[in-house]
This record gives structure tokens, C-alpha cells and sequence, in this order.
């Protein structure tokens, strides 16, 4: 047998292009979904009557704590969808021939007592089975006519300048975030339903590009570059005390709404560095000029500077406040 | 505005353009760039006019607000005509005073010029100047020659003359080949062959006919902004070459896609395009030759990957910018499933010299297997920085030395690091490798996009490739394991170290994982995620073993491992630290040597920087 498989190997040596997938869950599809972008026939064979495995039934996976079912949507529909994917669902394997590159599968699949080729998936037949309780398949509920009409109209302009839907979710997403400093979850939804893009997948999105917020950003935004020219020249050290000075962290916003502090990879202002952006303005710092740059501003955390000057000259602040101080002088010339 | 029906109309547009700008009128050109603008410099332009109009004299000079001339570190430029007269740092308050001394008196005024640091001697013109000798500003030059929102003074300098000879003279295969006789590779950093990439695109069937082109300015690799300064200082130049380039494939549809944190570099794009409508070099039947074309502008959304080609194209299409795998390559099935072509914005740039000066022009230029120049962001710890466009073959020693002029402050060099994450750190005994794509990959680096970061003895190198495993960690799409993973993993060993907590078996383990993400992921991201890693264990083994064996950072920056002291001996009791310390670390009464108390430092070098006596140790 042995010296047969060897006579028989330079046959079996020509590669075909179809590859079979055993598992539909979200590694199956996955693969799957790889291959056949690259132009390989892929046979998915899953033996549940539906893909997706495992994590369907999960909230939440480790270790980013994502969400689970966000994940794989977007997996199932795409596996569907693919032209190139041939599903067995239902189905379990039972023999392999041949060697790598080149075999033959055989696969079992069971009987569903339905007539695919003619079934619609119209639902009456379990409607209709008195064993089952009947399925209640609600119409999902249209969304904009949730929206109140002066925030749908504020979105509609949005939509309406991109009339092809064919690679338009990321311009508007884009404008939306410029004109709402964030995306709004009822923007995220309408954009969904009107795109007729499934909402996981306006999510994904969202949440990729650094662009986008899903949390209201400040008025006016402190950009901190840490591209490689700033950081061999301090920058690390001037978002340590920007932040302290400001009382956030990176990628948050001041409690009233005024300020985002955030930090981006490089502003190709590297001879100015370290730099830092407010708003369009471009500012060379240090950690000795952050003080009167935020004063400029308005700014100045100003409990945290009183705290400062106290801690300072202690037996000034007991004795005149600052406002005190500066009264006598202004009063000297009169 | 008329519009250009023949290639005829052209040449006599041009000539009566050309005509108007004399070579030897005056004129003031100022870099009016926001890289300058910290400095003011978009407002130079106006005061210059403000001051010519008092004096009459608005109509006998011109003043070109340009895009960026190269040498940041002394921005704004400011190159006065006939003679190339060079000025520095130049303010809006200096304008009356360059009128009256130099432009009517013709005296120079001494205090905005150029001092060379190595013979303190004044430097009048522009071509004498260290950082300018060098270069070879093929690509680069016309910066300084045109104002980036007139299409008139690109037209006055020969702008658009390559695409009429391409389209009438040339067939596309010709074009394919003049390109191809050249060996322009590739800018974008990988390096491959551009008119190979153009004939895979020319030889792919489009059932429809469609294709398209692309211009690539995700330009995403910190510490590198010359695709910017082209795009916002010369933006025909580059929409000229896509265009040539569209003709050679048979493509007649283009997008310039643009990082979002380029709103200037959109900004004049859309003007730059509006104009070439105007004058029917974009549209239907260009130049009566039968031509068709039409661009558009995409703005990315921040995302490093979407550098990459295929995550580009996901994301044009408005998916997640994830990469997926090759083949089928963008040039069988690209954007929308159409054969498609990439080029990063310095190749598209190189096109239109190439196709006007000939194949055998451009061919002279550079190494063996690289020709032609290349752009650098010369940057970090050196005395110029900035832009520089030199043939490729030039030293780093030459780079760093001559036109960078040296470490600042009398540092020493220690390396430079090229190709931004993707890339290498080099160090001093490599200072004498040629620069071309192949001896920089031989050495561990990268071409890259041409990032160069200097480095002097105060930068460590441990921290260096936890901070680009940081980038990259943060920057990988998630898609394939080993990138997400590995990377992940890598970054927190390096963490350890530079906190001391690093054992001599995690320098193994991080070869042995950097093999895996090298080999195993999907996309060049992961690819070449570990090379800051691995260049850096190659030629600076002691600072690692430093951290780990000795708990000590060589070059004091890793926070953990260094300890702010007092030197009672040089403390004068001035108060200075005592007062910059946010955490009350620091106690002493006045005129009495100050102390810090280890527990409360929050090791934030504060002091340090303030203390005028160095009485503040690193240890």
C-alpha cells in the first residue's frame, strides 16, 4: 500500500483550486471568507444546521471584552453573501482521499425533510406546526420615525450629499463627526437603516479610525504629537504634565465640555518638536512653556493653580490673596 | 478663463506666462506653511504686500506665498530674486525693513541671515548654504518657484508639458517603458519596480473597461511629512503624473486619497483640481486628444494601515480599513473589483520630469539598483531640520554631517532610525552605507517613506522600540493573530525591561516571537512590526542588558530606572526646583542646598530642567 501512495504522489502533486473548510464557526468562516476573496472555490461544511458556532452563544470574549455578537455578524452575513463559498450546513464529513493539494471529501448531509431548492423561507410551515410554539418574527420597527423630525432633518442633510450609496457610510460618518464633534447613536442607527448597511457593521467602522468619537469631544481640542522626531525630544514628558495640568487623561474631555486632550502620531511639524495643536494653531512646547499657553487659552485648571501659587509663598497667600495684591497697584498712579 | 482644447493652446498659454515671469524681476518667496506657522509665517506674505503697496511698489515685485522650501528648522524661508538672497526666520515685523534695505536699497540685512555654526561666518545666498549644497531638488525645487494655488505659475514652469507629450507623442506603451528604462521604484517604501506595477495594471482586463488610479498620501509614518509638503506645496505636479499615468494603464478614473491630519494638503488639492477643470485639463476629450479624466479627493480617517493597499482600497470602498491577502493584487482586482494602481505621492511626482527630461535623465542619477532622488524629513536630535531631497547613493554621514550640521547642544550621534515603524535603527559604525533600498534592507532598516529620525546619546534605545511597538500595537487592525497578538506581547516584555523587571530569557523570547509576527502575518504592518525590535537588540545589545542585569537606563529616560538627586556641592538654594516640582518632592529652605524625597518624585524631570547649575542629577 505504502509503495502505491508513493507511485501515485507526483500525480497527486497537482494543486487544484478548491479548498474545504471543516467548521463554520468563526474561524471557518473566516478562513473561508480569506480564501474565497483570493479567488479559491471554498466548500464550508458545518454539521449544525447553521453557522456560527460557539460564539453565538457568547456576551462577550476575551480578552478585549468586545462584544461577541459584533464580531461574528458581520462574518455570518459575509459568509452567506460570498459568491465563492459553497455552504454545507447540516452536514459532517466522512472521508478523506488523497494528499494535500489535490483530495476528494466526502461529505454526509442530512436530511432536512424540506425541499431546499423550493423552500422561500417564508416561515408559514412553522407557523403552522402545532408541535412548536409559534415563532414571533416581528417587523423591525422602522427607525427614522422614532427620530424627532428636526434631528432626522439634520441628519437627512448629511445623507443627502452623498446620493450614491455605493461607498458613502465613511464621508458621512466623516461629516457627521465634524458637525456633532462625536457620532451619535441615533445618527449611527439612521445611517444604518438609510444605507441599508447592517448597524454592527456601521459600528465596526466607527470604532476602527481614529477619527471618530463615540463620546461628545471638547469644544476645542489639544492635540499632543508623539510621532518618533517629538518623542526622542520630550514629548512623553509634556503630555505627563499636560494632562496633570489639565486634570484628564489622554482621550478624555474637561468636565464643563471646553477642552479634548489628545495625542496623535505626528503633525509633520517635526522642526518645531515637541508640538502641540490647539484647534488649527500649531504651538513648539516644553513642559516650562505649558503654563502660559493654557493661560492664553483660559485654560489654567484655576484650583489647582491657586493651590500652586499657596503652596508657593505660604505666608503671602495667609496674609493678601492675589486679587488683593494686584488691587494696591492699580490704585498707586491715582 | 479659456479653456485648453489643443496641446497648441498649451504651449502658447505657457510661453505667454513664462513670458511674464522674467527671470531676472524680483521676487520674494516665503515658505507660507502651518509647519511655520508657530512661527507666523502665513502672515508674511501680507505684510510684505502691505509694505510694497506704501511704497508703490506692488506691481514691480512679486511675492509668492509658496509651499514649504525644506529647511523648517529656521522657518520661514525667504529667498529674495534675482539674486537668491536667503533670509531665516523671517516675521511679519521684518517686512519694512527687507523693502527698504534690500529690495530698493539692495543692501543685506545682516541680522536674517544664515550663520554657519561651523565657521560663524554669514551666508548670503541660498546655493552657499550647507543644508542647500548638497541636495539635488529635482522633485522638491519647484516648492520654491510657484505659489501651490496657481495653476498659472505651474503652467509657467513647463507644468503639464509632459502630459501633452505624453498624449501626443507617446503611445501608453512607450509610457510604460520610458518609465520602466528609468528604475523608478516605488517610493512608498517596498521599493517595487513602478512601471512593472503599471504594465500588471495596462496588461488586466476590466470587463467594463474601467480602472483606476491612486494616489497613496495616507502618509502615516511619524516623523516623515514631505508627501505633505508636496501635496500642499506643488499639488499639479502630482495630479500631472497620475493623469500620465492613467493614460499608460487606460485608466480614466483617479482618487488622491489623503490623511484626515492634512486639511491644508486637502484644501489645496480641491482648489489645484477646480482649476485643471477650468481649463479642461480634467474632464471629457483633454487637450483634443481623446483623453478622458476625472479625480476625486478621499480624506482617510485615521487609521495606519490604511497605508497599506489593500486596506486603502477597503477603505475607499468604506469598510474597515483591514488588509486582506494577496494575491488577487490591486492590479488584477482592485477598488470595486477593477484592475487598480497605487502609487505613493513622491512616485506620482516623479513622473512628469521622467517623461519630459527622458528615462536616460533619470537613470543617470543614484546607485546601481536605485535611481533617481529621494525626499528625507531629516529630524529629530540634529541642528537642521527638515526636508531634503538628495540623488540616492549619498552617505549618512553626509546627511547627518553636512547637511543636517551635526548633533545639537554637542551631543553625540548614537543612530538614526529610517522607515518609521516599519523600519531600523543604524548606528555610528553604518554612518558611511550609501542609502538605497537594498543596502538599508541589508543593514535592518527600511526605505520607508524616508522618515529620518537622529538620534543623539540621550535617546535609549529600549524605550525607542517599546515606543514603537506601542505605535504599532495601537495601529494593528486586529485581523490576523500574529499582529495582534505578537506585537502585544512583544511590547509588554519591553515594558517589563524598561521598568526592570526584564530577565535575560525575555531577549529570547523576544527574538523567538519576533520571527513569528515577521513570518506569519498577514500584511507588511505585522511583516515588519518587529525591525525597531530586532535592529535594536542587533547593535545596541549593552543598553538592553543595562536594564536588565544593572536595573539602569544608560541614557536616563526611562522613568523606573532613574533617580533625581540633589549635588549639595552646585546647589546655590535658588528655589527654582522647588518651585517647578508638581508633587512637593522637593524641600529645602532658601540658600541652602534643596533635597528631593524619592517616595513623593514622580520622576517628572521638572526639576531638572529647571535648575540652572546642573546641581540636578539623573542617576
Amino acid at each position: 500500500m505504502a509503495a502505491a501512495e508513493l507511485q501515485d504522489a507526483p500525480k497527486r502533486k497537482k494543486k487544484v483550486g478548491a479548498v474545504a473548510v471543516i467548521g463554520g464557526g468563526i474561524g471557518g468562516m473566516e478562513t473561508a471568507i480569506s480564501l474565497a476573496e483570493s479567488g479559491y472555490k471554498v466548500y464550508l461544511v458545518e454539521k449544525n444546521p447553521s453557522i456560527g458556532g460557539t460564539m453565538s452563544q457568547l456576551d462577550k470574549t476575551f480578552p478585549t471584552n468586545d462584544c461577541a455578537m459584533c464580531t461574528l455578524a458581520p462574518k455570518l452575513v459575509g459568509t452567506a453573501r460570498q459568491k465563492n463559498i459553497r455552504l454545507l450546513t447540516n452536514a459532517e464529513l466522512v472521508e478523506v482521499e488523497g494528499a494535500p493539494g489535490n483530495f476528494k471529501i466526502k461529505v454526509l448531509e442530512k436530511p432536512r425533510y424540506v425541499d431546499v431548492d423550493k423552500c422561500t423561507g417564508c416561515g408559514v410551515c412553522m407557523e403552522s406546526c402545532p408541535v412548536q410554539n409559534t415563532p414571533q418574527i416581528p417587523e423591525p420597527a422602522s427607525f427614522a420615525a422614532t427620530l424627532a423630525p428636526d434631528k432626522k432633518a439634520a441628519f437627512d442633510r448629511i445623507l443627502d450629499r452623498y446620493p450614491d450609496k455605493k461607498g458613502a457610510l465613511l464621508p458621512i460618518l466623516q461629516d457627521t463627526n465634524a458637525e456633532y464633534r462625536y457620532l451619535p447613536e441615533d445618527a449611527l442607527r439612521y445611517v444604518s437603516e438609510r444605507l441599508d448597511i447592517p448597524l454592527a457593521k456601521v459600528f465596526h467602522v466607527a470604532t476602527f479610525f481614529t477619527a471618530f468619537s463615540l463620546k461628545p469631544r471638547g469644544r476645542h481640542t489639544i492635540k499632543v504629537c508623539l510621532g518618533t522626531a517629538c518623542h526622542v525630544r520630550g514629548s512623553p514628558k509634556v503630555l505627563d504634565a499636560m494632562a496633570r495640568k489639565l486634570g484628564i487623561a489622554p482621550g478624555e474631555t474637561t468636565p464643563d465640555g471646553e477642552v479634548s486632550l489628545e495625542t496623535v502620531n505626528c503633525l509633520g511639524a517635526c522642526a518645531l518638536g515637541p508640538t502641540v495643536m490647539v484647534d488649527e494653531e500649531y504651538h513648539p512646547m516644553t513642559v516650562g512653556k505649558i503654563d502660559a499657553m493654557l493661560k492664553k487659552y483660559g485654560w489654567m485648571n484655576v484650583e489647582k493653580a491657586d493651590a500652586a501659587e499657596t503652596a508657593d509663598a505660604p505666608g503671602a497667600a495667609a496674609t493678601t490673596g492675589p486679587a488683593e495684591a494686584a488691587a494696591p497697584k492699580e490704585a498707586r498712579p491715582q | 478663463m479659456t479653456k485648453l482644447k489643443t496641446v497648441a493652446d498649451l504651449e502658447k498659454l505657457h510661453s505667454e506666462l513664462a513670458g511674464k515671469k522674467d527671470p531676472r524681476r524680483r521676487a520674494i518667496a516665503v515658505c507660507a506653511v502651518p509647519g511655520c506657522g508657530a512661527y507666523g509665517s502665513e502672515k508674511v506674505p501680507p505684510a510684505l504686500r502691505e509694505e510694497l503697496k506704501k511704497r508703490g511698489l506692488e506691481d514691480k515685485v512679486e511675492v509668492l506665498a509658496t509651499g514649504c522650501q525644506g529647511f523648517c528648522e529656521k522657518g520661514p524661508i525667504m529667498v529674495i530674486r534675482p539674486e537668491d538672497i536667503l533670509y531665516i526666520s523671517v516675521k511679519p515685523e521684518d517686512a519694512a525693513e527687507i523693502i527698504d534695505e534690500t529690495i530698493i536699497h539692495g543692501r543685506v540685512v545682516e541680522r536674517l541671515l544664515y550663520k554657519d555654526p561651523a565657521t560663524g561666518q554669514k551666508v548670503v545666498h541660498e546655493n552657499e548654504i550647507p543644508f542647500y549644497k548638497y541636495q539635488t531638488r529635482n522633485i522638491f525645487g519647484p516648492n520654491a518657484r510657484i505659489d501651490p494655488n496657481s495653476i498659472e505659475d505651474y503652467i509657467a514652469i513647463g507644468g503639464y508639458s509632459a502630459l501633452a507629450k505624453a498624449l501626443t507623442k507617446m503611445t501608453p506603451e512607450q509610457v510604460i517603458d520610458e518609465v520602466k528604462r528609468s528604475g523608478l521604484r516605488g517610493r512608498g517604501g517596498a521599493g517595487f519596480s513602478c512601471g512593472q506595477k503599471w504594465q500588471f495594471a495596462r496588461q488586466a482586463v476590466s470587463p467594463d473597461g474601467v480602472k483606476y488610479v491612486i494616489v497613496n498620501g495616507d502618509e502615516g509614518d511619524p516623523g516623515a511629512y514631505m508627501d505633505r509638503s508636496l501635496l500642499e506645496g506643488n499639488p499639479h505636479s502630482v495630479i500631472e503624473g497620475l493623469m500620465i499615468g492613467a493614460y499608460a494603464i487606460g485608466a480614466c478614473e483617479g482618487y488622491l486619497y489623503v490623511r484626515t491630519e492634512y486639511p491644508l494638503a486637502i484644501k489645496r488639492l480641491h482648489i489645484a483640481l477646480a482649476q485643471a477643470e477650468e481649463y479642461g485639463l480634467l474632464g471629457t476629450n483633454i487637450l483634443g486628444t481623446g483623453f478622458n479624466f476625472t479625480v476625486r479627493i478621499f480624506r482617510g480617517a485615521g487609521a495606519f494601515v490604511c497605508g497599506e493597499e489593500t486596506a486603502l482600497l477597503a477603505s475607499l470602498e468604506s469598510r474597515v480599513g483591514e488588509p486582506r491577502g494577496k494575491p488577487p493584487f490591486p492590479a488584477q482586482s482592485g477598488l470595486w473589483g477593477k484592475p487598480t494602481n497605487i502609487n505613493n505621492v513622491k512616485t506620482w511626482a516623479n513622473i512628469a520630469p521622467i517623461i519630459q527630461n527622458g528615462a536616460e535623465w533619470f537613470n543617470s542619477i543614484g546607485t546601481k539598483t536605485s535611481k533617481g532622488t529621494m525626499i528625507f524629513s531629516l529630524v529629530g536630535k540634529i541642528n537642521n531640520s527638515g526636508l531634503v531631497e538628495v540623488p540616492m547613493g549619498i552617505t549618512l554621514r553626509k546627511m547627518i554631517y553636512d547637511i543636517g550640521g551635526g548633533i545639537p547642544k554637542g551631543k553625540r550621534f548614537k543612530a538614526v532610525q529610517m522607515g518609521g515603524p516599519s523600519g531600523g535603527c543604524v548606528p555610528e559604525s553604518l554612518l558611511d552605507l550609501p542609502i538605497d533600498y537594498d543596502q538599508l534592507t541589508a543593514a535592518g532598516a527600511m526605505m520607508g517613506s524616508g522618515g529620518m529620525i537622529v538620534m543623539d546619546e540621550t535617546t535609549c534605545m529600549v524605550d525607542i522600540a517599546k515606543y514603537f511597538l506601542n505605535f504599532l500595537k495601537d495601529e494593528s487592525c486586529g485581523k490576523c493573530t500574529p499582529c495582534r497578538v505578537g506585537v502585544t506581547q512583544m511590547h509588554a516584555i519591553l515594558a517589563d525591561i524598561c521598568e526592570g523587571r526584564g530577565t535575560m530569557e525575555d531577549l529570547d523570547t523576544l527574538t523567538e516571537l519576533a520571527d513569528v509576527v515577521k513570518n506569519a502575518s498577514l500584511c507588511l504592518l505585522g511583516g515588519t512590526a518587529p525591525n525597531p525590535v530586532l535592529t535594536t537588540m542587533r547593535y545596541f545589545k549593552d543598553e538592553y542588558v543595562a536594564h536588565i542585569r544593572d536595573k539602569k537606563c544608560p541614557a536616563h529616560v526611562c522613568k523606573k530606572l532613574i533617580t533625581y538627586k540633589v549635588d549639595a556641592e552646585k546647589c546655590t538654594g535658588c528655589g527654582a526646583c522647588l518651585k517647578a516640582c508638581p508633587s512637593q518632592a522637593v524641600s529645602g529652605e532658601k540658600k541652602r542646598s534643596h533635597a528631593i524625597d524619592p517616595a513623593k518624585c514622580i520622576r517628572c524631570g521638572a526639576c531638572h530642567d529647571a535648575c540652572k547649575f546642573n546641581a540636578v542629577e539623573m542617576l
